[in-house]
């Protein structure tokens, strides 16, 4: 991997070593074990007769599993060919171990194999912010056994090492002598379990034979129920496939689904539940499978919020923005159990509802999530109007540990003016006001027809009727043509040009006679960088290239802002956008990161990766997803599927077979007919 | 409510179970089929009751029956919870409720420990011109 580390997973459980497979992290490098947000392994480094490995290869055989194929020596010069070493690993309930060593030569040798091991059990969140630990660490050495420990009142977490052939265990680790005949073997099982004190029922603890078997098999039927894709583009498919198995990687089951999972935002911070990205990668995903999204609904109505609460930002019908599972969360020290601040989460989670239902007929769900959609729908007037002037907006109760800014542009500096000043709070931001009006329209058709309740159906109808007129007054920039970022305490526009004018197309909110001005203002220079939309446009006062949320380019947001092109009828510019975003994923091995730079493209010719982005990212990898779907333009129209394809030509033949959803299982075909170089220029 | 949560009477649980039984039914657990066993620990001595749910009708009992999922808990834990004081995901991380069985039924028990809510501000007519 470019950053020269091996990373595997399997749900939140995932292990960053490098590529001798050794562990030696330090506070502030997320390498090490890690499950349930917490560090059980933070060395593990294996000598033998005192000498380092040195890697030849590693096989990535699946993102559960990794091999790694070494020799003994400390140089690149000199390496002792006469013994082979070969570390097979696979997350299970921690990992497991397969260690071998062939003997070459023709003679026997002894050797004194040694495996360090230590752990600091920090929580992801020190590992972050680089904090001390409050509670106390223990080793203990036991028949071979070594058992790492740390206790902090009733908080116990351990890590319990053992070996299939007798080792001798020390506080620091594991020793063996052994000798090895000529063109012999030796081997022994390595396992590192991890325990949690009262939480262990909550944990699936697997034998890791049964573990693997279980995930290779899941994997395979993950990817032949999903559609199938041809193309004269060699690598659209190999993009397709990387974002199947991606986002299997991604799939997260937590405790409320009942085995079922949902997706994780991304390795290695955020392999847990989030509400708004668990929900936009549901969404991406919907014409492939709709079990993410099924999960992710009931998974966050199950948690949805009950009452009124500043430190976790929580009221009642709000969903959950963040789960955590670490100390800092468990002593309440950080607000994540779970942590409620997020004001698009909610209007979002009725949005992907009616979406699912539109795709899969499902009116079970519906009719089982009445209560929390209703709950979700009264929290958007009744706990985030802050100002009473009827639009949504965010300012944290918890001052210390809450959330700045509670919408996907979620840095400290996303939101500013064209001169690059900060609002004050609360913020209504565009983007928020487009979900609040998706949100009433969908949930009215909910109410209609599955609900039967006309009079609520009515009122919402009515509401974002409103709302809309509203809006496109209050929020449109007259001498720059398109929608401000956000609006300010006192009601000021925050006149920054940003991508969010893309999720108010996707949202249905603008005036149709402002759409060509909006769409105008995302293909042109300013935001658009050949590659993609940019967060914020060039010229604007904040804007950076490789600024987090100030000029970078969110293949995710380019996925949104192309299904917003669509939807008002902008079919070329929507297959632009997608050319781009697919064009980039090239660069990345069809692995698109969280965030590129937002460099001119015919400047650097490739895009430049941000510089700590998340990889895999759940809705990065859900982004080819949405692009397909937008390219193809599917659209569930009662029991029926509408394709109408507008592709770029140099896609060429594509086709999707097996798509599926209320109508059973069906085909879509599309020929490239937009010549992207040329509509660009138009 | 607010005198009952900074001391709390010795029976504040008999008495969360009490209104339970009385209540009968609870919208918010209409979703909701099965058994939850709270074990209550006060010194040596174990207090157990169990709560069956039916889409949202409650019957509360002493028995000590096989359950969907138990919840184990210290007494004075538990009267932080009745009182709503208690955040259920925190105390299971840290160790302080010990939890079994229906993982989903656990997670939806919340909603029998809510306290009327208060709003955010008084509703005052809306500038919406």
């Amino acid at each position: 991997m470019s950053d020269g580390s091996v990373k595997i997973l399997d749900g939140n459980t995932f292990v960053v070593s490098d590529t001798r497979g050794d562990i030696e992290a330090s506070l502030t490098d997320p390498t090490g074990l890690f499950s349930y947000d917490t560090r059980f392994l933070s060395k593990w480094v294996l000598t033998i007769n005192g000498d380092r490995m040195n890697p030849l290869s590693v096989d990535d055989l699946e993102y559960f599993e990794s091999r790694f194929f070494l020799v003994p020596g400390t140089g690149t010069i000199y390496v002792d060919a006469k013994l082979s070493v070969i570390r097979r690993r696979a997350v299970g309930n921690g990992f497991h171990e397969e260690l071998t060593i062939l003997n070459h030569a023709d003679e026997p040798v002894d050797l004194r194999i040694r495996l360090d091991a230590g752990c600091d059990f920090a929580d992801l969140f020190e590992v972050k912010d680089a904090l001390k630990k409050k509670g106390a660490y223990s080793a203990r050495a036991k028949g071979g056994q070594l058992v790492l420990a740390y206790v902090r009142g009733t908080f116990g977490r351990s890590t319990v090492i053992s070996s299939s052939q007798p080792a001798r265990a020390d506080k620091n680790g594991l020793s063996f002598k052994i000798r090895i005949e000529p063109h012999g073997r030796w081997s022994t099982q390595l396992d590192v379990a991890t325990e949690a004190l009262g939480f262990e029922e909550m944990r699936r603890v697997e034998d890791p034979g049964r573990a693997r078997r279980r995930m290779r098999q899941n994997l395979a039927r993950w990817i032949e129920q999903a559609p199938r894709l041809e193309s004269d583009q060699e690598r659209l498919k190999a993009t397709y496939r990387r974002s199947l198995v991606d986002l299997a990687a991604l799939r997260f089951s937590p405790q409320v689904a009942g085995g079922r999972s949902l997706p994780a935002a991304g390795l290695p911070w955020f392999m847990t539940m989030f509400g708004r990205d668990s929900i936009l990668t549901s969404l991406q995903a919907l014409p492939f499978t709709s079990e993410l999204a099924a999960t992710t609904l009931r998974a966050l109505g199950d948690w949805q919020g009950l009452s009124v609460n500043d430190f976790r930002d929580e009221d009642p019908g709000r969903i959950l923005h963040e789960m955590r599972y670490g100390e800092l969360t468990a002593f309440e020290e950080r607000p994540h159990s779970p942590y409620y601040g997020s004001a698009d989460a909610t209007p979002l989670f009725v949005v992907l509802l009616d979406e699912y239902e539109r795709w899969t007929g499902d009116r079970a769900l519906v009719r089982e999530l009445e209560v929390e959609s209703r709950a979700a729908l009264n929290w958007i007037d009744e706990y985030a109007d802050l100002q009473g002037n009827g639009y949504l907006s965010y300012e944290r109760r918890n001052k210390k540990t809450g959330l700045e800014n509670q919408c996907w542009k979620d840095s400290w500096d996303s939101i500013s003016f064209r001169d690059g000043r900060i609002p004050g709070f609360p913020r209504a931001t565009c983007e928020l006001q487009g979900y609040a009006y998706d949100a009433k329209r969908r949930g009215a058709r909910l109410a209609r027809e599955i609900w039967k309740d006309a009079a609520l159906a009515e009122q919402l109808e009515q509401e974002a009727a409103d709302l809309k007129r509203r809006f496109n007054r209050d929020f449109w920039v007259e001498d720059g043509e398109y929608f401000a970022l956000a609006l300010d305490p006192d009601g000021r526009q925050v006149d920054a040009l940003t991508s969010n004018n893309g999720h108010l197309l996707w949202s249905g909110i603008v005036d149709k006679s402002k759409a060509k001005a909006v769409a105008g203002h995302l293909l042109g220079p300013r935001l658009f960088s050949g590659w993609g939309v940019r967060t914020l446009a060039e010229g604007e006062g904040r804007f950076n290239p490789i600024g987090y949320h100030v000029g970078t380019v969110w293949p995710f947001d380019n996925s949104f802002i192309a299904w917003g092109l669509r939807r008002y009828g902008f079919k070329d510019e929507a297959a632009i956008v997608a050319a781009g975003i697919l064009d980039a994923a090239e660069f990345f091995e069809g692995r698109l990161p969280e965030a590129f730079g937002g460099y001119e493209r015919s400047q650097t010719r490739y895009p430049v990766q941000y510089p700590t982005a998340c990889s895999p990212q759940a809705w990065s990898t859900g982004a080819p997803l949405l692009l397909l779907r937008t390219m193809l333009g599917l659209e569930p129209q009662g029991e029926h599927l509408v394709v109408e394809a507008a592709l770029p030509s140099a896609i060429g033949h594509l086709e999707l077979l097996d798509i599926p959803g209320r109508w059973g299982r069906i085909d879509a075909f599309g020929r490239g007919r937009v010549d992207v170089e040329a509509a660009r220029r138009a | 409510m607010g005198e009952r949560a900074q001391r709390p009477t010795s029976d504040s649980i008999a008495e969360f179970f009490a209104e339970l039984g009385r209540r009968g039914h609870e919208p918010l657990l209409e979703k909701a089929r099965g058994s939850a066993r709270f074990d209550v620990a006060d010194g040596r001595r174990t207090e157990r009751w169990l709560v069956t749910i039916d889409k949202g009708d409650l019957r509360v009992s002493r028995r000590n029956a096989a359950a969907d999922c138990i919840l184990r808990v210290d007494r004075s834990s538990f009267e932080r919870a009745v009182a709503g004081k208690l955040n259920l995901m925190a105390a299971v991380l840290r160790g302080e409720v010990g939890i079994g069985g229906d993982e989903r039924l656990i997670v939806l028990l919340r909603r029998l420990f809510l306290k009327p809510p208060r709003r955010r501000r008084p509703r005052t007519a809306r500038k919406k011109q």
